[in-house]
């Protein structure tokens, strides 16, 4: 059974997947879904919610809702940013550190360090100001500190690996680093990797969120939905309600993003397979008792 | 005491039992709070309010990032620096010059030459005397100090000698606008022996104002006590000021109410909210005028057909509906309507009229979606999405370009198209040769200054300020300046202001906040 299987056989993992395949939808469809367009500007400002405008209008006329789905691509294209960043920032030298020397790997731990100590939001800042106000290379830069996550998370599992017996007897029966690496430690490494690229996912959209609640990394009038949060801020005693979408939005991306981390965690491994295969089996025994409350498991075991 | 060493009675049932321990959770919290009220409240380092007296608790969007005046320059921050450095004027409700620290002037019969006679007995708050040496050294500090954002105001004049209470200005041109241009924007005069200093100057200053400065976190808080030794003490009814950087402008009215502050600047958006919370909210008079910068040594301002399609793709109402939520007021000029430069003559010359702007447009070559601007701006504003909307609808095309280091372009005329906004001069040929002069700081398009504005600013200083033709010639000039084709004006932001009902009204001085005759019910 692939893991995608195994996380979906678990209800927080269905809605977890269920919550970031809807938000990546609006990422993708989200501008062409808008009802109006998102910036395009009305005399009629600061207006409640109604069937022409279901969240009202900004302080210049234009339509939220629309804004908040023309918004979302940013948010989710940076925070994949973030994510992937990491991931293959992090992951490599994870990996190799256990390989290629104590050079090697007294270089990377020390760099992993440096990076842990280093501020990523208020680095992100200091990067837009030297390169320029845009969101992707501020993701990029971010994503380099968030590294250090997958770089020990990597290293750990291959050194789990690398000091297990079979790998040891491979060795002697003359396997190469590549073909250990492809056939017996990735496939140790890859589960937790999924767990930590499912929270860097929502850490990602915290720091976008937060860097455009500030202004930085996108040029206006471009929605955001950090942006949209902010400029609500200013007109509560009119609106102050209109927070609410973008802060929901937000914290729900976040909350199925962290999640799907946790549902990954429940279905890797040794454990986390008896687990799954116990669900089953209960699933298939006859129901004599009465339906039960669903075992307290899945929120993070 | 934890929930859980509660002892539980047999006795009563659950409902008593919770009454019971909410009567005892109340209890000790009102315990606590008596205890620690006092405790914190000593801890909290009101040093202010500790020290008795009435305090006016001020939060300012504008908290000086400088306390030397002559490096803080003009900008709205002098309101700040007017609570500690007193000025050789300042200006009364009308926008004339009156006496500060000088008690009279007078000019010599051809106009190159004025004398300013200080009041006798005054000293700086380090024991200086202020004295015609003083003044002096003011005038040349701001002249040639490296980091002075005042010398391109002061060109009028040539040299200074001082004697006794009496200080003698030498003017480089007949220059009767003298007495508006030394007041509280361009001469805060500052102790001679702590200016040696100037670096210790701009976190520590030194002054002769209504207040002296006892503690300042740069950037942050500064609090001041009152100056027994002011000119005006007697009309100073404040004891103590705690000035404050302004948090966000939402926060504001909840400080207010709660009353961390008593006084405050106020976004527009915030009027409504400070209203129904039942605090004093008006606007105080000013010069403010917001512009749209254009370079007409750059394409595609270099042709005048576009600069017009531009001016006449301008709603100012929408800039005043959106933004200033009607406190404000659409202006065409850099002064506000009513006041003595305001020329009615060259009101609405280029109305509201997007078919007239696509015509010209046309005529020029251009079709819609033909022009492409940058409109740089230092940070994210409304203002700019407004202008972005508005020229969008005759075609021209324009990206926000957000640009931290924006004044160094911009002063150094590099942008072809900004924003800027400015909160005016006492002195209206200095507003008029800031915005239109060849080498004036907010004219983007340097050197081209519009056809007979030099003549007709001369004109003006020639001019008393008694003279029944001063306003006419004045008028004037404006006229001439507005022929410009480098500033579009919108609108004019309102200087809002939300204070607790126990201070007392403000004098109007336009664009100054003046604290004489001010009270604070209840603190005595």
């Amino acid at each position: 059974m692939t893991m995608v299987r195994r996380v979906l056989t678990l209800t927080s993992g269905r809605i977890a997947v269920t919550v970031l395949a809807v938000i990546a939808l609006l990422a993708v469809l989200g501008p062409l879904l808008a009802p109006q367009d998102p910036l395009a500007t009305s005399d009629n400002t600061l207006a409640a919610v109604s069937g022409s405008h279901w969240l009202g209008t900004d302080h210049l006329g234009r339509d939220t809702f629309s804004r908040l789905l023309d918004g979302s691509r940013v948010s989710v294209l940076g925070s994949l940013e973030v994510a992937l960043t990491a991931l293959v920032v992090g992951v490599v030298p994870g990996i190799l550190s256990v390989y290629l020397g104590r050079t090697f790997e007294w270089i990377t731990l020390r760099l992993a360090d440096t990076l842990v100590a280093l501020p990523f939001l208020l680095f992100a800042v200091a990067v837009i100001a030297l390169l320029g106000n845009g969101i992707t290379q501020a993701m990029l830069v971010t994503g380099a500190l968030v590294s250090p996550l997958f770089y020990r998370v990597a290293r750990a599992a291959t050194l789990a690996v690398a000091r297990s017996p079979y790998v040891e007897a491979a060795i002697i029966a003359g396997a190469s680093v590549g073909w250990i690496v492809r056939r017996h430690v990735w496939v140790k490494v890859l589960p937790p990797i999924a767990v930590a690229l499912a929270q860097t996912i929502g850490v990602g959209f915290i720091i976008v969120s937060s860097l455009t609640f500030l202004g930085i990394g996108v040029q206006p009038p471009a929605p955001t939905w950090g942006g949209l949060l902010a400029s609500d801020l200013g007109y509560l005693s009119y609106q102050p309600w209109a927070p609410l979408a973008p802060a929901l939005l937000i914290m729900v991306t976040v909350w199925a993003a962290n999640l799907l981390a946790d549902a990954i965690r429940d279905v890797s491994g040794e454990a986390g397979r008896a687990f799954v295969n116990q669900r089953r089996a209960r699933a298939d025994r006859p129901d004599t008792t009465g339906s039960g409350p669903e075992p307290a498991t899945t929120g993070g075991a | 005491m934890p929930a859980h060493l509660i002892t539980r009675s047999p006795g009563p049932g659950p409902r008593a039992s919770r009454r019971a321990r909410r009567l005892r959770a109340t209890a000790l919290a009102g315990a606590l709070a008596a205890v620690l009220t006092p405790v914190l409240s000593a801890c909290g380092g009101d040093t202010a309010a500790a020290s008795g007296g009435s305090t006016l608790k001020w939060t300012s969007s504008y908290f000086p990032t400088h306390w030397d005046p002559v490096v803080g320059g003009s900008g709205a921050q002098f309101r700040e620096l007017a609570l500690t450095y007193a000025s050789l004027t300042r200006t009364d409700e009308t926008g004339k010059a009156v006496p500060d620290l000088a008690k009279s002037w007078e000019y010599n019969d051809r106009g190159d030459e004025i004398t300013f006679h200080l009041r006798p007995g005054l000293t700086f708050s380090d024991g200086e005397p202020v004295d015609g040496a003083a003044v002096k050294a003011a005038v040349e500090r701001a002249q040639k100090q490296k980091n002075s954002a005042l010398f391109g105001d002061l060109t009028s004049i040539e040299s200074v000698d001082a004697d006794g209470l009496d200080v003698v200005l030498h003017l480089s041109q007949v220059d009767y606008q003298i007495p508006q241009l030394l007041g509280q924007r361009v001469l805060q005069v500052a102790s001679p022996k702590a200016a040696r200093n100037p670096e210790k100057l701009d976190q520590n200053p030194v002054g002769a104002g209504p207040f002296v400065v006892t503690q300042l976190v740069p950037g942050t808080k500064a609090v001041l006590k009152k100056n027994p030794d002011y000119w005006d003490a007697k009309n100073i009814h404040i004891d103590n000021v705690e000035l404050t950087s302004a948090p966000d402008a939402s926060t504001v009215v909840s400080g207010l109410q709660t009353g961390v502050y008593n006084f405050a600047d106020l976004d527009p958006s915030q009027a409504s909210a400070a209203k129904k919370a039942g605090l004093d909210v008006f606007v105080q008079p000013g010069f403010n005028a917001s512009n749209l910068s254009l370079n007409v040594n750059k394409a595609p301002f270099d042709d005048d057909r576009v600069v017009d399609a531009v001016r006449h793709a301008v709603n100012r109402q929408e800039f005043v509906d959106k933004l200033t939520f009607g406190y404000g007021e659409v202006t065409d000029q850099p002064f506000p309507k009513g006041y003595v430069a305001y020329d009615p003559e060259s009101e609405n010359a280029y109305p509201y009229d997007p078919a007239k702007s696509k015509k010209l447009l046309a005529e020029a070559g251009h079709k819609a979606g033909d022009i492409k601007l940058d409109l740089v701006i230092p940070a994210e504003d409304p203002q700019a999405e407004i202008v972005q909307s508005q020229l969008a609808k005759v075609g021209i095309k324009v990206t926000i370009k957000i640009d931290k280091n924006w004044a160094t372009p911009f002063f150094a005329k590099d942008l072809t198209f900004s924003l800027y906004a400015t909160t005016g001069r006492d002195s209206a040929v200095q507003t008029l040769t800031a915005h239109f002069g060849p080498d004036g700081p907010l004219n983007l398009s340097t050197p081209y200054e519009p056809d007979g504005f030099e003549a007709a600013v001369a004109e003006v200083r020639r001019t008393p300020l008694e003279s029944p033709d001063y306003a006419k010639t004045l008028q004037a000039a404006t006229r001439a300046g507005l022929e410009s084709k480098a500033l579009v004006f919108t609108y004019s932001q309102p200087n809002l202001i939300a204070k607790s009902k126990a201070i007392s009204d403000l004098p109007k001085n336009p664009a100054h906040i003046d604290w004489t005759g001010v009270t604070i019910s209840g603190s005595r």
